[in-house]
């Protein structure tokens, strides 16, 4: 649990390496969270939850205070956006928090599961923030060689992506209600 | 889209927003800055203010809702922490409700019996209910609007705690310019205004403060 802590210092701080990596350790629990709340739902739409959360996640990150325990925080999170997603989805569920502490991770498996509505949604973002998105999370390019080919500054290639990611967030609240 | 690939694109926003404190500081002071600037300007303070700050009764009702607007502010901190739905204690406020009710009490014994009706109407009821409220939206919205920066998952107790915080700390610039210095008149009317606007930020908050 402290070491969650310490990645998340150092993320909130700017370290992006250290945030990635408290990504990709949060994701198998809270991926484990939404499998066991939701296996009705099939895979597919899990880890179209599990998105969700992780962007929520993203952009309430100041919300965390140092100091504090990352897991109830987190869980918070994820209980909001799980309960919201699936009654979005036209399915009322409970859920209690101490559910959360025995839940197994669960990993992507060998042949990890594309989630659709995350796509869909950036499709709807305009073309450049669109193509920032995509450059840097499937082409795996930094911001520095998106700035390049965008004929754009680093600087606002990092304003555009992190606007890219709030409309996402506000195309994903219209989207659902 | 792969949750990978998701991680990757989120990593690369290095880009974070202001704490909650921040913000509310940034929109609040001048809210309650501007709303006393509107009482001086179109009420005017009452021409005794430095002498009434003198008189243990009319100190209390800057005491009563400032506390309101302090122990408002700070659950409204705590619950724009996604967790803070599971930490925040309302007793607090309970208990500075319980003083104001206790002066309330202590009042009608306090004033003789002709005196009770006179103490309680006042002379200014109507302006106290308008301009509390009136005066309540800057600051309300100052806190209602910094809480959407955070992510309260308990948006109806936001919106009840912000509208508490943000009248407390009208009401207290009403009592600038307020006369009236009877318990009987303003724990009444005061609590009365009060109550009004917390309910509308209530409803206001359960919509808003969704995320």
């Amino acid at each position: 649990m402290d070491d969650w802590g310490d990645l998340l210092v150092a993320a909130n701080s700017g370290d992006g390496r250290a945030y990635a990596r408290f990504l990709r350790t949060v994701t198998p629990v809270l991926r484990g969270v939404v499998r066991a709340k939701g296996a009705s739902l099939g895979e597919a739409a899990c880890e179209d939850v599990l998105q969700e959360v992780l962007l929520a996640v993203h952009l309430k990150r100041h919300t965390w205070q140092v100091g504090a325990p990352v897991r109830p925080w987190l869980y918070a999170i994820a209980r909001y956006k799980v309960v919201d997603a699936f009654r979005a989805r036209g399915r009322a569920i409970e859920l209690p928090i101490e559910d959360f502490s025995d839940v197994l991770a669960a990993d992507a498996g060998p042949d990890p599961t594309e989630a659709a509505d995350m796509a869909k949604m950036i499709a709807m973002l305009d073309d450049r923030s669109a193509r920032i998105v995509q450059m840097i999370g499937m082409e795996g390019a930094n911001t520095a060689e998106v700035g390049q080919a965008l004929k754009m500054t680093e600087g606002a290639v990092r304003v555009a992506l992190h606007r890219a990611f709030k409309a996402l967030a506000a195309l994903r609240e219209r989207y659902v209600k | 889209m792969k949750t990978e690939a998701l991680i990757e694109a989120l990593a690369a926003d290095t880009k974070i927003e202001r704490p909650i404190l921040g913000t509310l500081v940034l929109w609040l002071v001048p809210a309650i800055a501007l709303a006393a600037m509107a009482i001086h300007l179109i009420l005017g303070f009452r021409d005794d203010l430095l002498m009434s700050l003198f008189t243990p009764l009319s100190v209390m009702r800057f005491a009563l809702t400032a506390a309101l607007g302090l122990i408002g502010v700070r659950l409204a901190l705590l619950l724009a922490r996604p967790e803070g739905r599971g930490l925040a204690r309302l007793w607090p406020l309970a208990a500075v409700a319980a003083v104001a009710l206790g002066l309330l009490v202590w009042a009608y014994f306090a004033t003789p019996a002709g005196g009770r009706q006179m103490a309680l109407v006042g002379k200014t009821m109507v302006t106290c209910l308008v301009t509390i409220p009136l005066l309540s939206i800057l600051p309300v919205t100052a806190i209602l609007m910094s809480m959407r920066n955070g992510a309260t998952t308990a948006p109806a107790l936001a919106g009840f705690v912000a509208g508490v915080a943000g009248s407390g700390f009208a009401s207290m610039v009403y009592a600038m310019h307020c006369t009236e210095d009877s318990p009987l008149f303003y724990v009444t009317w005061y609590g009365i205004a009060i109550m009004m606007v917390a309910v509308v930020s209530t409803l206001i908050g359960s919509r808003v403060l969704r995320w």
